[in-house]
């Protein structure tokens, strides 16, 4: 059974090298899209790191202050991705206008300038890519969080007195497992996105999804097309290994089970 | 006589001599559909019939729509051709990836599972199927309104000069479309729009290549239908230039007429359509072809290859006729291909009939020009306003 | 000694950063947590508020006047019903499939270590970082040189959505599980309960919020999913096809109106099971 879904999951992956590439296109790939492929990093980053500061609390008061509203809660957090994300994104542009609430209260305060937006800059594409793959990052952070004992963080509160120390030296270690998966499943995706970076930026904000988007339906270059998608693929598992590694998948295991 | 022709007969013979031989009732029984364009006395009328299904794909809400959310153009042809049942779908979103969906069966011969489907001429595709020969002809001999109610200036596109492969189904222009209390006057220059320093950052232009490049070489005097090394430069370069220095906000889909109707946009590349529809909800929008010239981009019927050709001949045939074509028209509100259908909405829909942006004079069809195919499909080209949109 | 002073007298005794931290917590967690769920509804008000609109155009953007017209006849849009009907279908479906083999898979990578165990652990990441075009155009490859078994169609849109969610769930269990406390499933055995026994009363249970927060993000990303369907469809129209397929012409304010109500059923459906839920823990 095992064997089965992992076959399913390899098996569908592979006809796309078959178009067949040579080295030369990895050399080129890369020295074109090189501003490219550092956005979509920079841009993914951010955004995870952003994300994770607006879950993990929100996950946090979700694992012990939801109660018998667990389950709402968590619905609550994924019911906006039922409406299409074109909607969304319409909505988004009706909040975010030039001439709207938000980017007056920005000029307001002069974080903007007065010929400021918001709209067609990396600040929007960002705060998109941040708020498409919130979800991502809340759930399994609630998932890690809601198993942690509360006796064990009110034992280690008498121990350590501190909550902030207690915190630091019991939950957040309990809950890196759901840290490691939450930025995995934020990360990953929001690299090789290319549609926030289409509908809210400028051509200065596109990340390398919108290339390898742009190069294999438009120009149709399928070897530049395959060569981009697998050097970004390779850069994401390299990721994901240095990652694990200085997480310490190993010893998060024992971590959780002490 | 050619073979080919002679093979062409001997099929419709042998088709007409089933459906002779057989009574109607129990033909439909076996699943034959009905007889087709009426009972063939000689051999020159030979009667052929239409498949029980013909699938017809289409953008999605781009035909009329009744009262049961039902389709009455297409109603009216099930009732005038008993037995044939149109499979309507809406499936097609965008060229370019509706071109990557049905390459793969097209490449490896097999059938794309459609007789019919709507592809725009400025993606460059219809007449890249064309060269591949992807594309089925259409039968003539059983089209008796479309070549005659085809509007002139439709009648010769430099990709298929006869029509032989493809219809216009609806076509749309290419101009400055544009807040006049924003933008302080009637704007109809592409470079005072690339460069009024009032409209820095407040203009968008067009992801389509054949749209914004035609657009601005035709504001060099260039002619976008014949594109040359020297005239793609002048033309990206200008963009370019007006890209630097930040006049240009954004390049858009047809995601432009919101930011348009909120004003986060002043002026921008318009598409005629998208205009008629926000000038329900915002009158004070206006549309200018720029005086340099508009463009026309067209969205074309096409058989593509192991297409019922007679079933989507007739079928494509149905929608040139004035009546019909009015109706469709009416819902659609692009511009309409068919000659005659504006007399009949005169009398039924005036405030359709007489809007120039759906019904062109000829003096403002005569100002637009068509993108040159080949540079549609010229790689070089392709990739270079790719990073020119997306540097 | 009066109620209150004890209580004064504890948190006089404790130092004040202690105290700002424990204020922090009952009044600050819950205000952040507010404003974060807030921001996750921003735009979804916003979508709600459009669907009362009354444009005189196609385009549903501005601001036009309020009506219930949308309301009283959310399908008056052809295809619109079809598509809606299929993407729940496809969603529910593959977001069932993809739970059920996900959860055991990721049951396999922590608990067992097989052949190929640690190449698995990598390969789970790889749908997640290729592309979407990419991945939609490999299945395409993939399903037409097997056309004969898998015509283009609801089922290859199914496979593509099993295939694409399971990564997604198994890394969301194995947050779970990676914390599971083994001892409990050994008191079972020790008291025992067979292995299915113990899986089925002690494992499951234990595991299920995570099983079910992997089903919900399964479910989000199948039903708003566009460029791998796209690809996969066929002459099959999922809701989120229609959607920016018609952006091209319209924006008929009834796709607010039908997400707004699936938002509203889903809201319901998880309240009255609430309700149900400490009903029955009443009576018990």
């Amino acid at each position: 059974m095992y064997y089965l879904g992992k076959m399913a999951l390899s098996g569908g992956l592979f006809p796309i090298f078959s178009f067949g590439w040579h080295w030369s296109n990895f050399s080129n790939a890369l020295s074109t899209y090189e501003p490219q492929f550092t956005r979509s990093f920079e841009y993914a980053g951010i955004a995870t790191l952003l994300a994770l500061a607006i879950s993990y609390p929100l996950a946090y008061w979700i694992a012990f202050r939801g109660g018998r509203w667990k389950n709402l809660f968590l619905l609550l957090v994924i019911a906006p991705f039922f409406v299409t994300y074109l909607i969304r994104t319409l909505a988004w542009e009706t909040i975010l206008a030039d001439n709207g609430i938000v980017v007056g209260i920005l000029k307001d305060v002069h974080i903007l300038g007065s010929g400021g937006r918001l709209l067609a800059t990396s600040a929007a594409v960002i705060a998109a890519i941040t708020y498409n793959f919130l979800p991502f990052m809340v759930l399994p952070l609630y998932v890690s969080l809601e198993q942690i004992d509360t006796r064990l963080i009110e034992a280690s509160r008498d121990l350590y007195a501190n909550p902030l120390v207690s915190f630091s030296r019991v939950t957040l270690p309990l809950s890196l497992p759901g840290v490691f998966a939450g930025v995995l499943l934020t990360f990953i995706p929001a690299v090789g996105d290319f549609i926030n970076a289409q509908l809210l930026g400028t051509p200065r904000q596109y990340m390398i999804g919108n290339v390898i988007q742009a190069e294999f339906l438009s120009v149709r270059d399928y070897p530049t097309a395959a060569a981009l998608s697998f050097v970004l693929m390779a850069a994401i598992l390299v990721f994901v290994l240095i990652f694990a590694r200085a997480l310490g998948t190993d010893r998060l295991t024992a971590g959780a089970a002490a | 006589m050619t073979d080919r022709i002679s093979r062409k007969v001997f099929l419709r013979r042998a088709a007409a001599s089933g459906s002779i031989l057989t009574v109607p009732g129990l033909l439909a029984a076996c699943g034959g559909g009905g007889g087709g364009g009426g009972a063939g006395g000689g051999a020159s009328t030979v009667a052929q019939r239409l498949p029980k299904t013909i699938t017809f794909s289409n953008w999605p809400l781009y035909i009329d729509v009744g009262k049961n959310k039902n389709h009455p153009s297409l109603q009216q042809f099930e009732k005038a051709h008993p037995g044939t049942h149109v499979n309507y779908i809406e499936d097609i979103n965008d060229n370019d990836s509706f071109f990557g969906k049905i390459e793969g069966p097209l490449s490896q011969g097999q059938s794309t599972g459609r007789d019919l489907v709507v592809m725009t001429d400025s993606s460059g595709l219809p007449q890249r199927m064309v060269q591949l020969g992807w594309l089925e002809k259409w039968d003539k001999s059983a089209m008796p309104h479309a070549f005659k109610n085809l509007i002139p200036s439709q009648q010769h596109p430099a990709w298929d000069p006869n029509r032989d492969y493809s219809l216009p189904w609806q076509s749309g222009m290419t101009g400055i479309g544009y807040d006049p209390h924003k933008v302080g006057y009637d704007i109809d220059s592409v470079d005072k729009l690339l460069t009024d320093p009032r409209l820095h950052g407040k203009i968008t232009l067009l992801t389509e290549l054949s749209d914004t490049m035609g657009l601005v070489m035709l504001s060099n005097g260039d002619d976008p239908s014949h594109v040359t090394d020297k005239t793609w430069t002048a033309a990206y370069n200008k963009i370019k230039a007006a890209v630097s220095s930040g006049q240009i906000r954004q390049f858009t889909g047809n995601d432009y007429a919101p930011l348009l109707a909120s004003g986060d946009v002043w002026a921008c590349f318009a598409w005629s359509g998208d205009m008629v529809q926000l000038q329900a909800d915002h009158p004070g929008l206006k549309w200018n072809p720029p005086k340099t010239g508009a463009m026309i981009w067209t969205d074309n019927m096409l058989i593509p290859k192991k297409g019922n050709v007679y079933g989507a001949s007739v079928l494509a045939d149905w929608f040139y006729i004035p009546r019909i074509a009015a109706e469709v028209e009416d819902y659609v509100n692009y511009i309409c291909p068919v000659a005659g259908a504006d007399k009949i909405l005169l009398k039924s829909d005036p405030a359709v009939a007489k809007n120039p942006l759906i019904f062109p004079p000829a003096s403002l069809l005569a100002q637009t020009h068509q993108f040159d195919a080949k540079a549609l499909n010229n790689a070089k080209y392709k990739q270079q306003f790719q990073n020119l949109i997306g540097a | 000694m009066s109620a209150a002073s004890p209580a004064l007298s504890l948190t006089t005794r404790l130092p004040i950063g202690v105290r700002a931290w424990r204020f922090a917590r009952h009044h600050l967690l819950n205000l952040y947590a507010l404003l974060a769920l807030g921001y996750l509804f921003l735009p979804i008000g916003v979508v709600i508020a459009f669907s009362f609109n009354n444009p005189k155009g196609r385009f549903n953007y501005t601001w036009q006047g309020f009506t219930f017209k949308n309301w009283e006849n959310p399908f008056g849009v052809p295809t619109l019903g079809g598509a809606l009907r299929i993407s729940i279908e496809i969603a529910l479906l593959s977001s069932l499939c993809a739970t059920v083999l996900g959860t055991l898979i990721a049951l396999a990578l922590v608990r067992y270590r097989f052949r190929g165990s640690a190449i698995t652990n990598l390969l789970i990441f790889i749908p997640m970082a290729t592309p979407e075009t990419v991945m939609g155009a490999s299945l395409l490859t993939l399903f037409s040189a097997h056309a004969g078994i898998f015509p283009l169609g609801f089922n290859t849109i199914l496979i593509a959505h099993i295939m694409f969610n399971i990564s997604y769930v198994v890394v969301t269990v194995r947050a779970r599980l990676v914390g599971f406390d083994r001892h409990l499933e050994e008191a079972a055995m020790d008291l025992g309960a067979n292995e299915l026994v113990t899986f089925w009363r002690v494992t499951l249970p234990l595991i299920m919020p995570g099983i079910l927060a992997a089903f919900l993000l399964a479910f989000a990303l199948s039903i708003d999913d566009f460029v791998i369907t796209y690809f996969n469809a066929g002459t099959v129209t999922t809701f989120p096809l229609f959607v920016w397929g018609a952006a091209r012409v319209a924006t008929p304010p009834q796709i607010n109106v039908v997400g707004t109500a699936i938002f509203l059923i889903a809201v319901s459906l998880m309240l009255v099971n609430i309700t149900v839920q400490s009903r029955r823990e009443k009576r018990a």
